[in-house]
């Protein structure tokens, strides 16, 4: 299926029920109000289908990985979008700001249940570790200072995301890190 | 006028001076490290040749290897851009021993203007107020009881060698200060080679407004008007604009005849920048620092004044004679510089890289893009994450900033995470629209950076997003987590860690 039977698309299916995609930049303050696991989504009854609904206007291109058009958005007015996946993700451009969706896990839907998970810190972009502030065992707070990093020729202070106790620390300074690796691992406070 | 031009820089500013160069039939030549080998600076330059490697320090720190291509290429000039060796008074100095010309000012006066306390005391013999400031510390130092007796907190501290806010910190209370001194000087030491650092007292309701100045050789000096640079992150400017709504006729006068004044005592020829703080309070300026060469934000300048201050740079370095006078600069209409960073706007402006799947610049009346990157390059972590520049000028202050709005809307950037976001609703914000801004600005308003997750455009997004991965996506293969089985991305994070 490399093109889209473009008559199907332009019908617009109303919204599916349940939510395969949910959005994971920009990164959200209230976890709660966004990642919310799909049952919640699927009791809200689908928008009426009206003319003014939402909908694409237009497309200019229409590929396997690559959409490109102009998007009518719920109060009428039209506004530019790409979309395009990059491996498991859906990166969205829309009327200038950026959006990232991945696919529903398993995970995120156990959230809002019993199940206590621990929180990863990544690092996002090649540096190197200058100073650790806290160690394992540590409680820290929401906004505590974990350490410092320098990259792109800039320092950067890593911040705790919640309250928690810091269960592993896997770098130390002088430390060269990558993307991707862990940098903090954190148990969040119970009804956090 | 010389043959050719070796352009000693990357990105944006060495594309920006070769069209400038070949505008002027000047052959370019263009130097690149590993990771640069297809940018734009390489593939537009009429000769290009590799550094060969990739961090800063072997490539284009590299003294040695840059006079050294100057004279295999036959170049008779070298221009550094900014950043780099722009403002390295030995640079500067071995280009003159191996018979090249640097296009800049002379090396005593790169090396007078870099010590930001000779070029205070420079400031003060030229009549011109400055900025109190302590002097020089180095670790191991004990601290300057003095100084801090008579400002008191909160202060700033700054390297001796400062520049794009690197090795600057400003710190609130006592117990912070050592570490802040510490942190400073080591950032200072890994970004200049020159650790040492100073405080300085701290406005907190303060702008930043800085004059641009031309002089010839012969000492003719005249101002191109001012540059409002009070947007700021990281003391970094992100946003600047001119005229600055701060200034009026008077203020403008005589903060310019300062400018030209010091630009004529430090004994300054070329292209130089002198930046001032204004006391929002009061209206009192103050002298912060002179940048001895062509400035980031140059092209707001250029806009409103409609000439070319790389020509200009490269006509003095030949020995031309400036012959504009101070009555010939009349600015018109208004001009406003966005700088797209790549880096997340809602994240604390932490660095992105990746591939620039998208990168569409958009077009029309009063839009200008001077750019580094090009759609399909990586973003590397290696240097500076400024992209491009993005600039518009109109009639008015009003509608400058209504064509940026419109332009940053429709910036598709795909792959690398940019602030244009932030941009957008800064240059919305009422206290941005209203003129009547200091640099806490980006600091003061939380909803500059935080999402709005609520909006129509995040529906929008997510309706379209389920759409498009139906679509793209066959469905034995949709709602399949890790399929591949491998680990969790940095994005997965996202959504629940706050990361660098």
């Amino acid at each position: 299926m490399n093109q889209l039977d473009k008559t199907q698309l332009d019908q617009n299916q109303p919204p599916p029920k349940q939510r395969l995609l949910q959005q994971v930049h920009p990164a959200p303050r209230d976890h709660a109000a966004t990642d919310l696991p799909p049952e919640s989504q699927a009791s809200e009854p689908p928008p009426p289908t009206t003319p003014a609904q939402e909908q694409v206007l237009q497309f200019s291109a229409q590929e396997q990985d690559f959409w490109e058009g102009r998007y009518r958005l719920s109060d009428g007015t039209a506004v530019s979008f790409q979309a395009r996946r990059i491996g498991q993700q859906v990166h969205l451009w829309i009327g200038g700001e950026s959006f990232v969706f991945s696919p529903v896990t398993s995970a995120s839907r156990n959230r809002g249940g019993h199940q206590i998970s621990t929180d990863e810190i990544l690092c996002s972009v090649p540096g190197v570790v200058i100073a650790v502030h806290v160690s394992e065992g540590d409680t820290v707070a929401a906004g505590q200072d974990l350490l410092v990093i320098e990259s792109m020729k800039t320092e950067q202070v890593v911040k705790s995301p919640r309250d928690g106790t810091v269960q592993r620390v896997p770098v130390q300074p002088g430390d060269r890190i990558d993307r991707g690796m862990r940098l903090v691992v954190l148990v969040p406070l119970e009804g956090d | 006028m010389f043959s050719k031009v070796l352009v000693a820089n990357r990105g944006e500013i060495a594309v920006r001076v070769q069209q400038t160069l070949q505008a002027m039939g000047i052959p370019t030549v263009a130097v690149y490290s590993d990771p640069d080998a297809q940018a734009p600076h390489v593939t537009m330059a009429d000769q290009a040749y590799p550094l060969n490697g990739v961090s800063a320090e072997e490539t284009y720190l590299d003294r040695r290897k840059l006079i050294n291509l100057a004279k295999e290429a036959k170049a008779e000039a070298i221009h550094p851009g900014y950043g780099f060796l722009s403002e390295d008074p030995s640079f500067c100095a071995d280009c003159a021993e191996a018979g090249l010309v640097f296009i800049g000012p002379s090396a005593d006066t790169i090396s007078l203007l870099g010590d930001k306390i000779r070029s205070k005391e420079t400031a003060i013999q030229a009549g011109v107020p400055v900025v109190p400031s302590s002097p020089l510390w180095e670790p191991g130092e004990s601290h300057h009881e003095s100084f801090l007796s008579q400002w008191g907190f909160p202060v700033l501290v700054k390297a001796a060698a400062a520049g794009g806010g690197r090795g600057m910190r400003l710190v609130e209370r006592e117990e912070d200060l050592q570490p802040a001194l510490e942190s400073a000087s080591r950032e200072a030491a890994a970004s200049f080679g020159e650790g040492r650092v100073f405080l300085e007292r701290f406005f907190p309701a303060a702008r930043h407004v800085e004059f641009q100045v031309l002089a010839d050789a012969s000492g003719n000096t005249i101002h191109l008007m001012e540059r409002e640079c009070s947007v700021q992150r990281r003391y970094q400017k992100v946003i600047e604009e001119t005229p600055s709504p701060a200034l009026d006729q008077k203020l403008r006068d005589t903060m310019g005849e300062s400018a030209v004044a010091l630009a004529k005592s430090a004994g300054y020829s070329n292209a130089g920048t002198v930046e001032f703080l204004v006391d929002a309070k009061t209206g009192q300026y103050y002298f912060l620092e002179m940048n001895a060469r062509i400035q980031v934000e140059h092209p707001i300048t250029e806009e409103t004044l409609r000439l070319d201050m790389v020509e200009w740079q490269i006509r003095i370095a030949a020995g031309e004679t400036l012959n504009l006078s101070q009555n010939d600069v009349r600015p018109s209409g208004h001009a406003l510089e966005c700088r797209i960073y790549a880096e997340g706007s809602y994240n604390n402006f932490a660095p992105s890289i990746g591939t620039l799947l998208s990168w569409q610049p958009p077009h029309g009346m009063g839009i200008r893009l001077d750019s580094g990157v090009v759609q399909g390059q990586e973003v590397t972590p290696y240097y500076d994450s400024m992209l491009a520049k993005l600039v518009s000028w109109g009639p008015d202050r009003r509608a400058c900033i209504a064509r940026m709005s419109k332009a940053l809307e429709a910036f598709p950037v795909i792959g690398v995470t940019t602030n244009i976001p932030f941009l957008r609703r800064a240059i919305r914000h009422p206290a941005f629209t209203s003129g009547n801004y200091d640099t806490r600005f980006v600091g003061m308003y939380g909803e500059l950076t935080t999402p709005d997750d609520a909006s129509q455009l995040a529906d929008a997004a997510a309706a379209l997003a389920e759409q498009f991965w139906q679509a793209s996506v066959p469905k034995r293969l949709r709602n399949q987590p890790n399929i591949q089985g491998r680990p969790q991305g940095p994005w997965d994070s996202i959504r629940r860690a706050s990361f660098p």
